[in-house]
């Protein structure tokens, strides 16, 4: 039985998608929270400096979607076969977009720029990344094949991000779309970790 | 035997890695090339109105680095154990980071004094940092003298190529604090079916 150790700060952030694959699979490992003063000296040691990082089998991984598909691999989440497999690659690469504007947008310190940052958001790149992935998903409610795969849970927990900062039904005329979402939350594992998850500020 | 195409346009940009990989397996595949004329019309048939695509007997991939993943896999280049695996995968997205934060100020950056600033950074401290890492990464697989994970080329020589054709590009010597990765730039250029495709790609400015 393989170890697997998460270390990441006090968030959910980057870490959040691996943490929900390692509870929808029903996989057990230490879910480290560093304190931010406990960075530095960590900080060389990981493979490429930064967090989070995944130590299992004696190795140590990086760079949060790469960690994220090897436990969607060992959980059986990434899809049946190579072109189902690139399937859920792609939705998940094609969701950085997006966060990345979420995030540039969350650290604007000019209130102006933030308001039109957000605007921008909320009425152009969210409601045309929703058509398109509703175009992606399959009237079953998922991405890559006909089950549940990574893609899903990724999707699951860029909306409820989107949903903190933008509240409003988002999905709505996207029936597709909100059949993910609810095959997401239908997860036993899933359901119960969010129900039980530490409180952080993001 | 699929048949496979990918849709770009007239450049390396970011349809090389797939490109790298495909001649690595010897993949015979139609390279178009999209006039930009052209790209209205066949934005709404690409899954996410981007390029690049690969088309797979008719089903589309996009997003580069997944492209490159699946044509790796194709011919057993994408790592052999799930941990060889992964490690791939993370130096790939490491190096599209890096990728990214160069498109950052080349294309996206229009002021250029912030354009100047931003080279800077990412010539001066940045980049540096970045290959410290790779450079202990590589050394960490039995010392440095072969590739990045295991006995051989994955997707993740692919994107290093990519991103050491345009620091070099910029600056020459930007590798020599750094003889592995150095050294490795030229066996990934002297790789079979990698070396052909080199000596016939277009000439193109990116």
């Amino acid at each position: 039985m393989p170890a697997y150790k998460l270390t990441y700060f006090n968030a959910r952030g980057r870490a959040e998608p691996i943490r929900l694959l390692f509870a929808a699979a029903g996989i057990k490992y230490e879910d480290v929270r560093i304190e931010g003063a406990d960075w530095p000296a960590l900080k060389p040691k990981t493979p490429m400096g930064y967090l989070p990082i995944l130590e299992v089998d004696g190795a140590t991984l990086c760079e949060s979607t790469a960690i994220a598909r090897f436990v969607a691999k060992r959980a059986g989440l990434v899809g049946k076969d190579d072109l189902q497999q690139a399937k859920a690659d792609m939705i998940v690469d094609g969701m950085k977009d997006i966060l990345k504007k979420l995030i540039l947008m969350v650290l604007e310190k000019d209130e102006i720029k933030k308001e039109e940052l957000k605007t921008d958001i909320s009425e152009k790149t969210l409601p045309e990344f929703l058509s398109k992935y509703e175009n992606l998903a399959n009237p079953s409610g998922f991405f890559a094949g006909d089950s549940l795969s990574w893609a899903d849970v990724d999707f699951y927990n860029l909306i409820e991000r989107v949903r903190a900062m933008f509240p409003g039904d988002h999905l709505k005329g996207k029936p597709n779309l909100v059949k993910v979402m609810a095959n997401v939350k239908a997860n036993p594992g899933i359901a119960k970790w969010v129900k039980e998850r530490p409180e952080s500020a993001f | 035997m699929p048949s496979y195409k990918l849709y770009y346009f007239h450049g390396r940009g970011r349809a090389e890695p797939a490109r790298l990989m495909l001649a690595a397996a010897g993949l015979p595949y139609e390279d178009i090339r999209l006039e930009y004329e052209q790209w209205p019309e066949y934005k709404p048939k690409m899954p996410m109105g981007q390029a690049p695509v690969l088309e797979v007997d008719g089903t589309m991939i996009c997003q580069s680095v997944a492209i490159a993943r699946f044509v790796a896999k194709e011919s057993g280049r994408a790592g052999k154990t799930n941990i060889e695996q992964a490690w791939a995968d993370m130096m790939a997205d490491g190096f599209v980071d890096m990728l990214n934060k160069m498109a950052d100020y080349v294309w996206y950056e229009e002021d250029e004094a912030r354009k100047a600033e931003k080279k800077k950074t990412f010539f001066d401290t940045t980049l540096p940092e970045f290959l410290g890492y790779f450079e202990k990464l590589l050394v960490a697989n039995n010392g440095g003298g072969g590739f990045f994970v295991g006995d051989g080329l994955t997707h993740a020589e692919a994107f290093f190529l990519c991103l050491s054709d345009d620091i070099i590009a910029e600056k020459p010597n930007v590798l020599s604090p750094y003889p592995k990765l150095a050294a490795l730039v030229e066996r990934i250029k002297t790789y079979p079916g990698i070396k052909e495709w080199l000596a016939k790609r277009p000439q193109t400015p990116f």
